[in-house]
C-alpha cells in the first residue's frame, strides 16, 4: 500500500480521482486508457504532481467529511494538479479561460445534418466549429477520442497527431474530462459509424477544476442532487430535460391564456397583510417603511382589484410563498398560475382546466394517455365531475347532508371512519373542527383524495371552508367551488368569485374568528408547547384585508377564477417523484 | 353660454336632433372629423344638461350631491333590503355574447338611425355615466375593454312595465356594472347603442365613484380635451403623457386604489399592457434565439449577484434565516455550468432599500447568460433587442418622453442603432480633464479621485471608497451626458467583481453599462468563470465591507465550487423592466408602471384639509 502511495504522489497517471480499478492498466503508458475523471500521462503534470506530496498523500481535510476524507483527498489533489495546469497554460501564453467561442453548430444540428454518412465517409471540405463539455476519453499514442457535450447533445472529436501536430500533446496533457473545449475541423464518420469532427485545431474555453462524478456509480446521493444542481446535470443529461419541459409547459399554459385575450400582470410578493389563502406566511421587514410587510401566499385579493379595475380577463405566474414543512409535496416558493375572467363562472373554468392541461400533455408527450409512476392516466376530456358529498358518500356510505348542523353528530360517525379505516389513527383531526363542513372536508382529504387517480373534479365544497367562493346558486350551505385531482394530489381550485362585500366580510370575520379559536384552543391545551408542530401552525396573526374589500364595494362583475399549481402539472407531465425533480433549487435542511 | 339654445333639444335629448345630410356619401376622414365633432358637441351638451339637473334641481333622484358617507350606506340600505325580500343582488352568471370592443368593431359601420331590431346581443360592462331624460328613457354610457358604448333604455322596448322601469332604473346608480340584453343600433346623432330589452344590474357599486369636480372653467376644458382623447386618438407606447389631466389626479388614491384609476383613466390600462407588451418582445426574442426560461429561488441562504441589502425572513420549521434574492445570477450561472447554455429569468428582485421616484422594493427584471458570447456579441444584442422593440411597440426609433417634468417640453429619445459607447475612464478622464493613477486599486488613485470630487464638489458621503468615488464622478461627468442610448464601457475591476478583466487592458474588466435617459437599463458583462480569481475579488469585496461600504457583496461558497467543475466563457446580461416601461410609457415615477407600488403605511397622521 505505501509501494502504491509513492507511485500515486509521483506520478498523476491515474489521476487520483480515478478509481484502483484503472491503476493497472494505466500504468503503461501507451495502452489505450478509458478514465473518465484521470489526466492522462505527462511528464510535466507527473512534475506537478510531484510538487504536491502532502495533499496527495494525507487526506486533505482530516475528519471533515469523515470516512471520506480519502474521497476528499482525491478531489485536492485533483485541484492542485489542475491549477498548475492553469498556470502552465498560462506560462504558455494560452488563456484557460478563454473569452469567446463562435460556434458554427451545436452537436445535435451536426448529428442530424451528416446522419446519412456512411462508415469511414469524410467531407474534408465541411469545417465546423463546436464547443462543449469533455464528458468522456481516450486517448492512444498517436490518436484520441474525446466526447463533446453540448446544450444540444454529444458528438466525437476525433483527434489525429499527424493533423494537430504540436497540439496533439498539448491536448493529451492539458485536457481532462470535465473541461470545456472549443474545436474545429471537418467532418467524418469513423468506420465504427460515429460521426465525428476530426479536429484541425483546439482550444481550452474553460479548465475545470474538480472532477466529474462517476456517471454510472455518479450522483447516488440523492442529497447533492439538489445541492449541487449542476453536478446533477452535467452527470445525468435528463435532469436538464426536465427543465426543458417545464419551460416548455409554462410557455404552453402562456399562449394558450395570451389566445383566449388574458392579459399577463405582476402583483406585488410583498404585502401589508398576506391574504387570498390560508397559509403561515414568511414575514421580513422594511427598514426605510419601518414595518413588518409578508411574502404573498396567494395572488388572489390583487388580481381580483384588477377585475374591478375593469381588466376582464388576467392572470399572473409568479412564485407563491408559504411557511410550511418541506416535502415531497411541498417547496416553501412555488408556481402557480391565477387566472380571473369576468362574466364566467365556475363551470367554465373547468373547460379552462381541462383545455390547459390536454394542451400542455400534447405539447408534452403528443398524446393524452400518460404515464406517471407506473400509473395510466388518461387525460382524455371529459374528466369526470362530481360532488364532494357524492364523492364522500361513495367512498363511506355516509351522507354528509343528513347531519344538518348536527357538529357533535358529525364527528362522532367521522372518528369512527378514520378509527377504521387508516392506518395511523387520523380520529384526532376531526376534533378541532368547527363545523360540519370540516369534518367533511377531513374525511374527504383523508379517504377520498387518494383514490382521485384519474383526472377528477371535485365540485360544491362547503361553505366553511371556502371563504372567498360564492355560494351555490341552488344548494345551500355549499359554494360554486371545484378542485381538480390528478393522481391523488389537488393540481387546481376555481371558484364562481364571491362578489358581495357585505357577505365577503362577514366570511373574512368568521375565518378570523375560527383560526384564533384554533390557536387559543392550542394554547391553552398543556399538551402543546411553543415550537411544536401543530401549535406552529396556528400561531401567526390573520388580519382582515379592508382594502380588498373597500374594491368590492365598488363592484366586481361575476367572474370566476382559478388557481393551477404549475410545479405539480410539470411533475405530472414529466412522470417526476418529488417536487424537488421540478425545481431547479429547492429548499433543503441545513447541512450539517 | 349655450343654455338657450340647447334647452329644448336636451330635454328630449339627442334623439330629436336630425341633421345629418344623409343623401351625400362623405369621405371617411370628413366623416370621422364630422362624428369628432358632434361627438364633442353632444358631449358638451349633456354636460350642460348634468349642470343644469344639478343646479335646478339639488334634491333630485341623481343624489351625486350626497355626503359619500350617506351615500354608501343609503346603498347598503337598500341591498340589505333586496336580500330581504329573497332577491340576489350578485347574480351568479351573465352569458356574454360579445365584448364591448367585439361590438363596437362590428357594428360601428350601422347609418345613422340604423335599428337592427331582429339581432340580439348581451354585453356587460361598467356605467360610468346616467342620463335621465324621463321616467321612461334613461341613457347611460358603458364601459369594456376602455372603451363606451350608449345604452338607450327605453320603456318601450323593455320587458317591464312602465312603473316597474321607471323603478328599476332609479335604482341605477353610476359606477353599477351592468349585464344588457338588447339589439344595436345608431342614433340619429350617428352614436353607437345598445337598445335594452333586458337590463340587470350584475354588481352595484357601492360607492360615490370619484368624478371630476364641476369647477372653474379651465378644469372642465381639461376634462373635453381627456375625454376627447379617450374616444379619438388613442394613446400609444412612446408618445406623451400627462397625468394632471386624468379625471383622478390624486396620486395616493391613483396608486393605493389602482382599480379606481384603472376605471376612471382610460390611458392607464394601455400603460400595463405597455408593459405586458414589453416583457412578451423580451420573452420572444429570446426564445427565438434558443434561449431556456427557467425560475431560481427567491429566497437564498446567501444574498448574492449584487451589492445591495436585502430583506431578512424566517423559515419556522426549517428554523433557518433565509434571504429574499438581490439578484438571480450566481444561480444562473450555476445552470449554465450545468450544461444549459442559453438560460434567462424574468422575474422580482427584492432590495431593503429606500422608495423613490425610481426605486420600489420590489422590481421586474430580466437576466440572461449565453454561454460562449462575450460583452461585444451582448453590446450588439443589446441594440438590436432594444431598437427592434421601440419599433414594434411606436413603429419608429424615436419616442418622446418628459424628462423635465410634465410642464417643460418632452424630449426625444433616439434608439435608432448604433448606439454610442463610451470608454468608463478614458471618458471620465478626457471630460474632467483628469488623469487617474494607472493602478487604480492603490491609495494613490483613492487620494486623487477624493480630490477630483473636492475640486468639482462632487459629493460622496462615506465610506470614500475608491469604488464610491468613481460612481460618483462617472455619475455627474458620463451618465449626465447619456440621454439617447449610450453603453459606458470596460469598468474598473473593483467596481466589478463578477465581471472578467479585460483581455487587453489590465485593471478594467469587460463590462457594460446602458444608460438612457441618464438612468442606468442595462448591466452585462463577460462573467468571469476563472474560481481563483473569483474567490480573491470576493476578498477584496470582504475588505470594502469591513472598511464600512455594507453593499459590498459576500462570498458565495456554493457558487466558488461551481465556477470550479468550469463555466463556459459566458456572457450575462440584466436589464430593468420597469425603467424600460417608464421611458415607453412617459413615466417619471416607477408608481406609474407597477399596479401595486409599495406605499408608506396610511395610518400615518392625514393632513386634514
Amino acid at each position: 500500500m505505501d509501494a502504491l502511495r509513492v507511485w500515486r504522489a509521483s506520478s498523476h497517471f491515474i489521476g487520483f480521482a480515478s478509481r484502483a480499478t484503472c491503476a493497472a492498466a494505466t500504468s503503461r503508458a501507451n495502452v489505450s486508457v478509458r478514465s473518465r475523471c484521470c489526466s492522462s500521462s505527462s511528464a510535466a503534470s507527473a512534475a506537478a504532481a510531484a510538487e504536491l506530496p502532502s495533499t496527495t498523500v494525507a487526506p486533505a481535510n482530516p475528519g471533515r467529511r469523515g470516512r471520506n476524507s480519502s474521497s476528499t483527498s482525491d478531489r485536492e489533489s485533483i485541484r492542485a494538479i489542475r491549477l498548475k495546469k492553469v498556470e502552465e497554460l498560462r506560462s504558455k501564453g494560452h488563456e484557460p479561460y478563454a473569452y469567446k467561442w463562435t460556434r458554427s453548430h451545436t452537436a445535435c444540428q451536426l448529428q442530424d445534418i451528416y446522419s446519412q454518412l456512411a462508415n469511414g465517409e469524410e467531407c474534408k471540405e465541411d469545417l465546423v466549429s463546436i464547443a462543449g463539455r469533455i464528458v468522456a476519453r481516450r486517448a492512444f499514442g498517436k490518436l484520441a477520442f474525446l466526447t463533446l457535450r453540448d446544450d444540444s447533445g454529444t458528438i466525437q472529436l476525433y483527434c489525429e497527431k499527424e493533423i494537430l501536430e504540436d497540439q496533439f500533446e498539448q491536448l493529451k496533457t492539458f485536457v481532462d474530462i470535465g473541461d470545456i473545449v472549443g474545436a474545429n475541423g471537418s467532418i467524418k464518420k469513423t468506420e465504427k459509424g460515429e460521426l465525428s469532427v476530426c479536429v484541425k485545431n483546439f482550444e481550452i474555453l474553460t479548465k475545470s477544476l474538480l472532477p466529474l462524478p462517476d456517471k454510472y456509480h455518479g450522483l447516488t446521493d440523492v442529497d447533492k442532487r439538489y445541492r449541487q444542481r449542476y453536478v446533477d446535470m452535467i452527470a445525468n443529461h435528463e435532469v436538464a430535460d426536465v427543465f426543458r419541459i417545464r419551460a416548455k409547459i409554462v410557455s404552453e399554459i402562456r399562449k394558450t391564456m395570451e389566445s383566449l385575450g388574458f392579459i399577463e400582470v405582476e402583483t406585488p410578493v410583498l404585502q401589508g397583510a398576506a391574504g387570498g389563502a390560508e397559509a403561515r406566511p414568511f414575514v421580513t421587514y422594511h427598514n426605510s417603511l419601518g414595518r413588518n410587510l409578508y411574502l404573498r401566499i396567494a395572488t388572489e385579493l390583487h388580481l381580483k382589484r384588477m377585475l374591478v379595475g375593469g381588466l376582464e380577463k388576467v392572470f399572473e405566474i409568479g412564485r407563491i410563498f408559504r411557511n410550511e414543512g418541506i416535502s415531497t409535496r411541498h417547496n416553501p416558493e412555488f408556481t402557480t398560475i391565477e387566472m380571473y375572467e369576468a362574466y364566467s363562472d365556475y363551470q367554465s373554468m373547468m373547460n379552462m382546466a381541462e383545455e390547459i392541461v390536454t394542451q400542455c400533455a400534447l405539447v408534452v408527450h403528443g398524446k393524452l394517455d400518460i404515464d406517471y409512476q407506473g400509473v395510466q392516466i388518461s387525460l382524455q376530456r371529459p374528466w369526470r365531475r362530481e360532488t364532494m358529498h357524492n364523492l364522500v358518500k361513495e367512498a363511506t356510505g355516509i351522507d354528509f347532508d343528513e347531519f344538518k348542523n348536527n357538529l357533535e353528530a358529525a364527528k362522532r360517525v367521522a372518528r369512527g371512519i378514520l378509527g377504521s379505516r387508516s392506518e395511523n389513527n387520523d380520529s384526532h383531526l376531526v376534533e378541532t373542527c368547527p363545523s360540519v363542513g370540516h369534518v367533511l372536508n377531513e374525511i374527504f382529504e383523508t379517504i377520498v383524495e387518494p383514490t382521485l387517480v384519474q383526472p377528477t373534479f371535485v365540485l360544491d365544497y362547503p361553505i366553511e371552508i371556502s371563504p372567498l367562493a360564492k355560494p351555490h346558486r341552488r344548494q345551500k350551505g355549499l359554494t360554486e367551488r371545484f378542485e381538480l385531482y390528478i393522481c391523488g394530489r389537488e393540481i387546481a381550485n376555481a371558484f364562481s368569485e364571491l362578489t358581495d362585500p357585505v357577505d365577503q366580510r362577514s366570511r373574512f370575520e368568521e375565518q378570523i374568528k375560527q383560526h384564533n379559536d384554533k390557536r387559543a384552543t392550542l394554547v391553552s391545551n398543556s399538551k402543546y408547547v411553543e415550537g411544536e408542530k401543530e401549535f406552529d401552525d396556528y400561531s401567526y396573526e390573520v388580519s382582515l384585508d379592508e382594502d380588498f374589500l373597500t374594491s368590492l364595494e365598488y363592484g366586481m362583475p361575476p367572474a370566476s377564477g382559478m388557481g393551477l399549481g404549475i410545479d405539480r402539472l410539470v411533475m405530472l407531465l414529466t412522470n417526476s417523484a418529488s417536487i424537488r425533480d421540478v425545481i431547479a433549487f429547492p429548499v433543503l435542511k441545513i447541512q450539517h | 353660454m349655450a343654455d338657450g339654445i340647447e334647452e329644448a333639444a336636451n330635454s328630449v335629448s339627442n334623439l330629436s336632433v336630425t341633421d345629418t345630410p344623409a343623401a351625400e356619401a362623405p369621405s371617411k376622414n370628413a366623416l370621422k372629423k364630422e362624428l369628432k365633432k358632434k361627438k364633442k358637441e353632444e358631449e358638451n351638451r349633456l354636460k350642460e344638461e348634468e349642470k343644469k339637473k344639478k343646479s335646478q334641481k339639488p334634491s333630485s333622484a341623481d343624489d351625486e350631491d350626497m355626503d359619500p358617507t350617506q351615500y354608501y350606506e343609503n346603498r347598503l340600505k337598500v341591498l340589505a333590503s333586496v336580500k330581504v325580500a329573497g332577491g340576489n343582488p350578485y347574480p351568479h352568471k351573465f352569458q356574454v355574447s360579445m365584448t364591448i370592443t367585439e361590438y363596437i368593431e362590428k357594428y360601428r359601420v350601422l347609418n345613422e338611425g340604423d335599428h337592427l331590431k331582429d339581432v340580439e346581443v348581451n354585453i356587460a360592462g361598467r356605467i360610468m355615466n346616467k342620463r335621465t331624460s324621463s321616467s321612461k328613457l334613461f341613457f347611460y354610457d358603458l364601459y369594456g375593454g376602455g372603451l363606451k358604448v350608449q345604452v338607450m333604455a327605453d320603456a318601450r322596448e323593455s320587458d317591464m312595465d312602465e312603473i316597474e322601469f321607471a323603478k328599476y332604473h332609479s335604482g341605477v346608480k353610476r359606477g353599477d356594472i351592468v349585464g344588457i340584453c338588447g339589439y344595436p343600433g345608431k342614433s340619429k346623432r350617428g352614436e353607437l347603442s345598445i337598445f335594452p330589452k333586458r337590463f340587470t344590474v350584475l354588481s352595484p357599486c357601492l360607492h360615490m365613484m370619484p368624478r371630476q369636480k364641476a369647477g372653474p372653467g379651465i378644469e372642465n376644458a381639461s376634462v373635453k380635451k381627456n375625454e376627447g382623447k379617450v374616444a379619438s386618438d388613442v394613446w400609444v407606447p412612446g408618445m406623451t403623457r400627462n397625468p394632471e389631466t386624468y379625471i383622478l389626479k390624486d396620486q395616493e388614491t391613483r396608486y393605493r386604489q389602482r382599480y379606481l384609476d384603472l376605471m376612471l383613466n382610460h390611458e392607464v390600462r394601455q400603460i400595463f399592457k405597455t408593459r405586458a407588451k414589453i416583457i412578451n418582445y423580451i420573452r420572444d426574442f429570446l426564445n427565438k434565439l434558443d434561449f431556456l426560461e427557467v425560475e431560481t429561488p427567491m429566497m437564498n441562504m446567501i444574498a448574492g449577484g449584487a451589492a445591495a441589502k436585502p430583506f431578512v425572513t424566517h423559515h419556522n420549521e426549517l428554523n433557518m434565516k433565509l434571504f429574499m434574492r438581490i439578484a438571480p445570477e450566481l444561480y444562473l450561472k450555476e445552470l449554465v455550468v450545468g450544461g444549459l447554455d442559453r438560460v434567462y429569468e424574468i422575474g422580482k428582485q427584492f432590495r431593503n432599500e429606500g422608495i423613490d421616484l425610481t426605486h420600489n422594493p420590489e422590481f421586474t427584471t430580466c437576466e440572461f447568460y449565453m454561454a460562449f458570447a462575450d460583452y461585444n456579441d451582448l453590446m450588439a444584442l443589446t441594440e438590436e433587442m432594444l431598437s427592434g422593440m421601440v419599433k414594434s411597440l411606436t413603429g419608429g426609433y424615436k419616442i418622446k418622453y418628459h424628462a423635465n417634468g410634465v410642464d417643460k417640453d418632452p424630449i426625444e429619445i433616439d434608439f435608432t442603432p448604433p448606439f454610442r459607447r463610451i470608454d468608463m475612464i478614458e471618458g471620465l478622464e478626457t471630460m474632467a480633464n483628469l488623469s487617474i493613477p494607472k493602478d487604480i486599486s492603490s491609495e494613490a488613485a483613492n487620494k486623487y479621485l477624493l480630490d477630483a470630487c473636492v475640486k468639482f464638489d462632487v459629493k460622496c458621503p462615506p465610506p470614500q471608497t475608491t469604488t464610491r468615488l468613481l460612481d460618483k464622478l462617472v455619475g455627474h461627468f458620463l451618465e449626465e451626458t447619456c440621454v439617447n442610448p449610450t453603453f459606458i464601457i470596460n469598468h474598473p475591476e473593483i467596481m466589478s467583481p463578477l465581471a472578467k478583466w479585460h483581455r487587453s487592458k489590465p485593471g478594467l474588466t469587460e463590462r457594460f453599462e446602458l444608460f438612457i435617459n441618464k438612468h442606468e437599463v442595462c448591466n452585462a458583462y463577460t462573467e468571469l468563470n476563472d474560481p481563483v480569481v473569483q474567490r480573491q475579488r470576493f476578498a477584496e469585496q470582504l475588505k470594502d465591507r469591513q472598511s464600512g461600504d455594507d453593499e459590498a457583496m459576500a462570498l458565495d461558497e456554493t457558487f466558488c465550487t461551481a465556477l470550479e467543475y468550469g463555466l463556459p466563457p459566458t456572457g450575462g446580461w440584466g436589464l430593468g423592466v420597469d425603467r424600460l416601461a417608464m421611458l415607453f410609457t412617459d413615466s417619471q415615477n416607477i408608481k406609474e408602471v407597477l399596479l401595486f407600488p409599495a406605499m408608506k403605511p396610511q395610518d400615518e397622521p392625514l393632513t386634514k384639509g
